[in-house]
């Protein structure tokens, strides 16, 4: 006995040597700014890495690798200079000027130059099924000037969003020699001027990257290659970064004490990801305004987040987190839990017996599904889930739109304005209803119209949310921050609300 | 049953497996015709103040992500776990007995079309069979199943038609048929009984394999509407919360793997007592070589489905 718990001891000693040394190995490596080496992060893949027909809002992430856009988003949502090194809107906003950086050049070499930024958004304009087509409906004409490396997009109205919007997969510019050649290409082999060039792609398994020498910031990407994974499921999140397979993986709230124990350096990182139930409002009993207000009280939202994220999503009305300009507090208690009005409400609206619903649901788990179905039950809902595989639910929901519920996340959008028109445009993805009231139309116009930088500008965006909130069916449930465990060697990741980035990270 | 299998039967009843396994497959079915009655609390019941407890008074295994009671769950679960290997088994005997049988007296080519039939089907692998159908006809447990019976039904083919083909050759076979009995006539008098042994193994051994499949599918989220609880989705479920209770997917996979092995020990035991006290057809068969093949066959058939079944 006694000799065992020598030995136990020479084990503890030992391993607390070891944990001594990585701790002090990954201090210096952070310290003396090591340069390259392989990141392998367990993210997500792409339904398309063309920015174009990308039809996810998740996808943001995985091609801001390999495609740089004309602006960026700093930590805070403030559009700052990107491959545009500065721009300038006309006196009465209709029409913005970006400025390129000189000597630009596109992983295959093309010169990144205004013909090629010109190109490129006309491109996302007028390619037949393109999504990022919508958002580019104000723009009325791209003018391209190689000399003055500007870029002058003519607006049909006043648009202030522009340089938000050029932040995400909107501005993100292609090479025109790739889609000229071979427009469908793009969608397994993409050639942008982002920090990384795409190697080799298996779709839903993994995309490797290297570095690309010629990016325009190439002095804060410090990695020599990038590798890009699915999450990992749940229950192997922890032993994938333990094992070294992974370096950086998103977990859910349930692994983030395991992660903790295992050693690993958890982040969590607010961010916009909201989730949401789809409504669409043409198909029976939605169309009648009542049933959507009793859904809308009768779920405990306070429940679902705690439940759910294991006590790291905080309750939400609206699309936008709190603290995010667009937030808007005094809708921080819009439809309180209230079965006894919920039922009200749905017997004024003709179902005083209840009503029976089908809830469409998707990915592997259906917690979701099951807690707002045993909460719904008791205002005398009766929700049947459908579970549809992940691989169809982009055609079914974003495409078809033909569920009348649907449980979804919402992953935010680099512009407000453009949130609003995934979540309530009448392309919008996530507004299956595909109608949208003109009160807020007029209230988004006047978004547009208002410079980011004018001391109006918040109060002209929360009057737009309460519309939204007030007007359009989607019932939005809690906000969940981006929850990231990664090795001690790799050093902190930046906290960025939309986009998760890798300026400045470095692996030891 | 006539009385000829019957001794043989029941010398398998009588070995200690046998009981053990029937006591097994006994609670298993009260449970799958009334698990949810018994079941100590709804097994639907959420209580989000108490999830993912461990076993105390009031939940003995414990509460679920949604702190449901994992008991409740899976008793419930028994009913829908079994129904559905009821159901796989069902399709591929309907399928594969009459067809094995027909192959051997209906003549060449009835035998050729069948055989080949056979053939196609046994190249397919039986889970993704089965999401694509369900991707096709819609998820539910009854498309899911139809595709794993019709994927079974080579194994009860196969079995039945290397059964019937020792005695279409036997003497008294052959008399009846030139005395002008029908062919009818002669699989219902003289090879059905005979052949029965040997399906009543495969239908055991099969039904554990389709329930190992049901439960593999499950697993997949094929042919379960949640929240009705499943063995296999609750493992599925319990798998996502591993930090928090590490021992909770025993649970389920317990159920599953005293089931099927139940299953399994009963078919053992069949083939073993009647493989040795199978009627001693050699003395007037023409074809003697083929008698070996009768307890065989399904020894052969049955590693390369469990093979399958893992893939």
């Amino acid at each position: 006995m006694g000799r065992r718990g020598f030995l136990g001891l020479g084990v503890l000693a030992g391993s607390s040597l070891l944990l001594a040394a990585c701790g002090d190995d990954s201090g210096s490596v952070s310290s003396a700014g090591k340069e390259g080496g392989t990141l392998r992060w367990g993210w997500s893949t792409v339904t398309s890495w063309d920015p174009v027909t990308s039809s996810a809002g998740w996808d943001v992430h995985a091609l801001s690798l390999a495609y740089a856009a004309l602006t960026k988003l700093d930590e805070k949502g403030n559009p700052v200079p990107a491959l545009a090194e500065s721009w300038k809107y006309n006196a009465d906003g209709t029409q913005v000027a970006f400025t390129l950086r000189d000597g630009l050049t596109f992983s295959d070499g093309t010169p990144l130059n205004a013909t090629a930024v010109k190109k490129s958004l006309e491109r996302g304009k007028s390619f037949p099924g393109s999504l990022v087509a919508a958002q580019l409906a104000t723009v009325k004409s791209v003018a391209a000037d190689d000399d003055a490396r500007t870029v002058t997009i003519e607006l049909a109205a006043t648009d202030y969003q522009i340089p938000s919007l050029l932040a995400g997969k909107t501005g993100m510019i292609v090479s025109p020699t790739a889609f000229e050649k071979d427009a469908k290409g793009l969608a397994t082999k993409p050639v942008g001027a982002g920090p990384f060039r795409l190697t080799e792609y298996v779709p839903n398994q993994s995309a490797k990257l290297v570095r690309f020498p010629e990016y325009w910031d190439k002095a804060n990407i410090h990695l020599d290659a990038f590798e890009l994974y699915p999450a990992p499921e749940a229950a192997t999140a922890v032993p994938a970064l333990q094992s070294g397979r992974l370096d950086v993986a998103q977990i859910p709230g349930s692994q983030v004490e395991a992660a903790k124990a295992a050693g690993l350096e958890v982040q969590v990182i607010p961010s916009l990801v909201t989730t949401v139930l789809d409504v669409n409002i043409t198909v029976k009993p939605f169309d009648n305004p009542k049933v959507v207000q009793a859904f809308k009280h009768a779920l405990d939202r306070k429940a679902l987040a705690d439940t759910q994220t294991f006590g790291l999503g905080v309750v939400n009305y609206q699309p936008f987190p709190p603290g995010y300009v667009g937030h808007d507090p005094s809708l921080d208690n819009a439809f309180p839990y209230d079965p006894a009005k919920a039922k009200k409400l749905l017997a004024e609206a003709g179902f005083p017996d209840g009503v029976e619903v089908p809830l469409t649901t998707t990915g592997v788990s259906s917690a979701l599904a099951e807690q707002v179905q045993a909460q719904l039950a008791k205002v005398g809902v009766k929700l049947t889930i459908e579970t549809i595989p992940a691989a169809q639910a982009t055609q079914i929901m974003y495409i078809q739109h033909s569920r009348a519920l649907a449980t979804d996340g919402f992953a935010g959008r680099d512009s407000a304005v453009q949130a609003f028109q995934v979540l309530f445009g009448e392309q919008g993805l996530m507004n299956p209803g595909r109608q949208t009231p003109p009160e807020l139309t007029a209230a988004l116009q006047k978004v547009r119209e208002t410079p980011l930088d004018d001391p109006s500008y918040p109060t002209v965006l929360r009057a737009a949310t309460k519309i939204a909130v007030e007007k359009m069916p989607n019932i939005f449930l809690f906000t969940t921050p981006r929850v990231l465990a990664r090795k001690k060697s790799v050093s902190e990741l930046g906290s960025f609300l939309a986009v998760q980035r890798f300026e400045g990270v470095r692996v030891g | 049953m006539t009385r000829k299998t019957a001794g043989p039967l029941r010398r398998a009843v009588r070995l200690r497996s046998t009981k053990i396994a029937l006591v097994i497959l006994g609670a298993v079915a009260v449970l799958g015709f009334l698990g949810g009655t018994l079941a100590p609390s709804d097994p639907l019941a959420q209580d989000t103040s108490n999830l993912l407890a461990g076993p105390s008074g009031a939940h003995w295994l414990g509460t679920d992500y949604l702190g449901r009671d994992v008991l409740s769950r899976l008793m419930d679960a028994t009913g829908r776990s079994v129904v559905g290997a009821v159901e796989a088994v069902t399709v591929a005997f309907l399928l594969g007995v009459p067809a094995g049988l027909g192959s051997v007296v209906f003549g060449r080519v009835f035998e050729w079309v069948a055989q080949r039939l056979v053939d196609a089907v046994m190249t397919l692998p039986y889970i993704i069979f089965a999401i694509a159908v369900t991707g096709i006809i819609g998820n539910g447990r009854d498309q899911a199943m139809l595709a794993i019976g019709v994927l079974l039904a080579p194994l009860f083919f196969r079995v039945t038609r290397a059964a019937a083909l020792a005695f279409t050759r036997a003497q008294y076979v052959e008399v009846a048929e030139l005395l002008g009995a029908s062919r009818g006539w002669i699989i219902r008098t003289h090879i059905w009984s005979k052949v029965l042994p040997t399906v009543a193994v495969t239908t055991a051994q099969l039904s554990a394999a389709a329930l190992l499949a049901v439960s593999s599918l499950s697993f997949l989220g094929i042919g379960v509407k949640p929240p009705a609880p499943t063995w296999g989705g609750m493992l599925s479920s319990d798998l996502g919360f591993l930090a928090q209770q590490p021992w909770a997917p025993a649970i389920p996979a317990l159920a599953i793997m005293l089931t099927a092995g139940s299953l399994n020990a009963i078919a053992d035991a069949i083939r073993d007592t009647t493989g040795i006290a199978v009627d001693p057809i050699g003395r007037g068969a023409t074809r003697p070589d083929a008698v070996p093949a009768l307890p065989g066959a399904p020894a052969v058939a049955v590693p390369e489905q469990e093979e399958r079944i893992h893939a």
